[in-house]
């Protein structure tokens, strides 16, 4: 088990695995959101190929209203 | 559902896109979505801003809200709310780049947690990196003139000073301020951003030569948003149509308007 902070909160996931298998692991959707790893964004395009590791902190972002 | 009203017929260019609105609307704070929906419609603005915040797992609330702005089928300027520093303003805005699918951002770094005022110092850094990654940066920043030169010196080709305080409704601060910016920059798209509390105010922004408004809290928590949005779709053409058509020079005596000649009951005492 490894430890991730995922929007702020520290979550236990399995092991370390790239951001496409941790978004399934996590129970999100599969689109509708950004994400960033450690303060930087990580595009789709990359997600298989972007791995996260213990104590990685992670940012999914979903549209909401704004001014 | 609300049908669109008419547009007046003037047109302005902004980032690329015609457009027949000079109000940027936002899109938070309203009642219900519905009324959302109908306040934006009825305002015509053209575009609305919009925002990331962080989403739970599984949650999809934030579909809903996407699919209607999608439907309104206008421009979606997001925004880099909540940031603090360049950085985070520069990876909210790739964030934003990808879910939105637009590369204009409304940058917005704060710098004071009390009144919200922005971060001219990393304000403008952000800018100068986004601009040569190839975003249309939408710079909120304070009426200074001098962070408005830094924001153009680094490629900015639209300036957002603010009126007052987000949120505030007191209107403008400085009006001499940001008449100076217009004088100053006069190639530049000028919007007023954040502060305006009544159509009144965005009136007055028009008949200073600027280019747009952008509000949010002054239709959204106003008693009825959609009767408001009506009203600050009429006061910002007319602030325009004021600026366009040239004021009359003030005087410092009366002068009547009616014609002297023919005045009834003229001397008829003496």
């Amino acid at each position: 088990m490894i430890e991730v902070i995922v929007n702020g909160i520290r979550t236990e996931v399995s092991s370390e695995m790239n951001v496409k298998e941790m978004i399934k692991e996590l129970k999100y959707k599969q689109k509708g959101f950004a994400l960033a790893l450690n303060g930087t964004f990580v595009a789709v395009s990359t997600y298989e190929t972007t791995i996260i590791h213990d104590n990685d902190s992670l940012e999914i972002l979903a549209p909401v209203q704004g001014g | 559902m609300t049908k669109l009203i008419e547009q007046s017929g003037d047109t302005w260019e902004i980032g690329g896109k015609t457009l027949n609105s000079r109000l940027l609307i936002g899109s938070a704070l309203y009642p219900s979505p519905a009324n959302m929906e109908d306040a934006i419609k009825v305002s015509g603005a053209q575009i609305v801003t919009v925002a990331l915040r962080r989403q739970a797992a599984g949650e999809g609330t934030g579909d809903n809200f996407w699919n209607i702005i999608k439907s309104l089928g206008i421009e979606v300027l997001p925004n880099t709310a909540g940031s603090h520093s360049a950085k985070e303003a520069i990876t909210t805005a790739h964030m934003a780049r990808e879910v939105f699918g637009t590369n204009w951002i409304k940058l917005e770094v704060i710098g004071d947690q009390y009144n919200l005022q922005p971060d001219p110092f990393e304000t403008v850094k952000a800018a100068e990196v986004l601009i040569k990654e190839g975003f249309e940066v939408f710079p909120y920043t304070t009426d200074d003139l001098v962070v408005a030169k830094r924001l153009a010196d680094v490629g900015c080709k639209i300036i957002m000073p603010w009126g007052s305080m987000i949120g505030s409704g007191k209107g403008l601060m400085n009006p001499d301020n940001l008449t100076a910016i217009r004088k100053q920059f006069p190639e530049l798209k000028l919007i007023v951003d954040a502060g305006i509390g009544k159509p009144s105010h965005a009136t007055q922004v028009m008949e200073l030569g600027y280019d747009g408004v952008l509000l949010n809290s002054a239709i959204a928590l106003a008693q009825d948003p959609v009767k408001m949005a009506r009203a600050f779709k009429y006061a910002i053409e007319a602030g325009r149509f004021g600026y366009e058509s040239g004021t009359m020079q003030q005087r410092e005596f009366a002068s009547p308007s009616t014609p002297t000649v023919g005045t009834p009951f003229w001397h008829q005492f003496k």
